[in-house]
């Protein structure tokens, strides 16, 4: 069998997805892979502990930067940068490391040639073990850019450990929000569980992560978590999946003793470990 | 300085922490603010604020054409393009895809000056209303990979306004998060005092130092987990403004889609306490 990958997203944040992977990590009945995908917020790692196996950079896109012994202060690289990057400030060019994209207009334009440019370390990405199986993690720098690119790497090199070890599944946990890093978490994955929450946010939310899973080929399903918050937040949860075709795999209700037990950085397998057997059911059938 | 217009933005490293709470909670405890929703990606705040949307405009960006009258597939723009936007099939022209970011390097490189640019549509700015207050809700569309136009663009649009604005920024510390704080006077994180949490905050915490912002923390479900916020506000050289604690109340009414300080005082007396602290801090 050809190793799956599941990734767990939800447009929103803060609905759960990390307590479930982890806990879904746990009560596997499979070999399995971990990957972190939420790679500006990785928590991950809190619940899981891994044994570090190595750390390495993550180099990004090239930016911008300016000899500033030969810059004149033109501005003409001010000019051309779409991105607010680059300004002339004491009579020389300088380069906001945090806006700029990497395009190289500013050095295509500049007529001393004093632009090029250069590697920029964006973050860092791990490998380790853990007690449920290898894990693999990155943390882009604060402020950092190419969050999509790092996203990539984990889930390929994530996909080349679970095929040299044997593992039949990995687990990615994903980012929040619907744009560059959760589109490069979920397409080309297997399957996405998008969790919920019973409120009106978590509702149309859910719907826009649904479409952009839509868009990009990746079937997806949703857990529903903290449902007893709510029953009429619920049974809307509930008509949404039914109007858009998505699967409703499992409903979890609010517990106490997973807040507890997250608190004191466990897993909450114990816990959700009725609640999650339909949803391991669902990803062992696809 | 003292009739300048007060910018406080809502940030968050963990999402679900409760920045679109604390938006709305200010937004209905302080008469006459303006509010932006710069979490473009999951547009919230409407929801909570009960506000519908009446205008709205486009936000474009700049998107390749090529002329097939002038190119003659020399492949320079294909070569110069650093997002991988533009590919050459075979014999066919050059076409853009979705990674573009609308830099305008194809044009710029192009010999035969065959490249042209026309606005695409990645999202949209809505004006929303409710009662007395108005809000601008930034919209990315679905399948866009880049939101920061689109926040730029919002923040821009509630900026020219010049009135007293709340920002509901995105969660995250990456370079949407640091567009949408880029104006403000103030930032509030906001967190909960669970493991995942903290490691959060320290990483917003460095952005917003990094950025030379000043800012307070905010503890929701302060109750709900044992972590020590203060000591870590303390080493950024900030302070835990407001410790709110879960409340069945709280979570019943936002699944409803009202503002907690709607329905608890407790919630209404801190928005009012860190708006003081805002315009202290501004200089006002």
């Amino acid at each position: 069998m050809k190793t799956k990958e599941v990734t767990i997203v939800s447009g929103k944040g803060g609905t759960g997805k990390t307590s479930i992977t982890a806990a879904l990590a746990a009560l596997s009945p499979l070999g399995i892979v971990l990957c972190d995908a939420d790679v500006d917020a990785p928590d991950l790692e809190i619940l899981l502990h891994p044994e570090p196996e190595g750390d390495f950079p993550f180099m990004g896109m090239q930016t911008a930067g300016v000899d500033t012994d030969r810059c004149t202060g033109c501005g003409k690289c001010e000019d051309v940068c779409r991105f607010g990057a680059i300004k002339v400030t004491g009579g020389k060019a300088r380069v906001d490391k945090t806006f700029c994209e990497g395009c190289s207009a500013c050095a295509l334009v500049c007529p001393v040639k004093c632009i090029a440019m250069e590697d920029t370390r964006q973050g860092t990405w791990f490998r380790g073990m853990t007690e449920h199986g290898p894990m693999v993690h990155a943390r882009l720098n604060p402020g950092g850019e190419n969050s999509g690119m790092l996203v990539q790497l984990v889930r390929k090199v994530a996909k080349e450990v679970a095929e040299s070890s044997g593992a039949k599944m990995i687990l990615t946990d994903g980012p929040p929000g619907i744009a560059c890093p959760a589109i490069s978490a979920i397409t080309g994955a297997d399957a996405a569980l998008i969790v919920t929450e019973p409120t009106m946010s978590g509702r149309h939310d859910m719907l826009r992560i649904a479409d952009l899973c839509r868009r990009f080929g990746t079937s997806a399903a949703v857990v529903l978590n903290k449902a007893d918050l709510s029953s009429e937040g619920s049974r809307k949860i509930e008509e949404a999946c039914r109007e858009n075709g998505l699967p409703l795999l499992a409903s979890i209700p609010f517990i106490l003793d997973v807040v507890h037990a997250v608190s004191q950085a466990r897993i909450p397998s114990k816990e959700l470990a009725t609640h999650l057997e339909p949803i391991w059911r669902y990803l062992q059938g696809m | 300085m003292s009739d300048r217009s007060l910018t406080v933005a809502i940030a968050s490293g963990k999402g679900g922490t409760g920045k679109s709470c604390v938006a709305a909670s200010l937004m209905v405890s302080i008469p006459g603010l303006l509010a932006a929703d710069a979490d473009v990606e999951e547009p919230n705040l409407s929801i909570l604020l009960g506000a519908e949307p009446y205008a709205s405009s486009l936000v474009e960006t700049p998107w390749p054409v090529i002329d097939s009258g002038k190119c003659d597939r020399c492949g320079e723009c294909v070569r110069a393009c650093r997002f991988g936007a533009l590919y050459m099939f075979g014999k066919a022209f050059p076409s853009p895809n979705d990674l573009c970011h609308g830099c305008g390097v194809c044009s710029m490189v192009c010999p035969r000056d065959a490249i042209s640019e026309t606005g695409r549509p990645v999202g949209e700015i809505r004006l929303c209303r409710a009662g007395e207050m108005t809000l601008f809700e930034g919209r990315l569309k679905v399948g866009m990979p880049n939101p920061i136009p689109v926040i730029n663009a919002t923040l821009d649009a509630a900026l020219a306004e010049g009135r007293d604005l709340v920002i509901d920024c995105p969660p995250g510390t990456s370079c949407p998060m640091v567009a949408a704080v880029r104006e403000a006077d103030m930032v509030v994180l906001v967190t909960e005092p669970t493991p995942f949490g903290i490691a959060d905050l320290d990483l917003a915490l460095q952005v917003i130092t990094d950025l030379k912002k000043p800012s307070v923390v905010v503890v929701n479900r302060a109750d709900l987990g044992g972590s020590n916020i203060d000591a870590l506000a303390e080493k950024y050289g900030t302070r835990v403004a407001a410790r709110l604690p879960f409340s069945r109340g709280v979570a019943e009414s936002y699944a409803r889609g009202k503002p907690p300080a709607s329905v608890d005082d407790q919630w209404k007396e801190a928005m009012i306490a860190i708006w003081e602290t805002a315009k202290k801090t501004a200089g006002r």
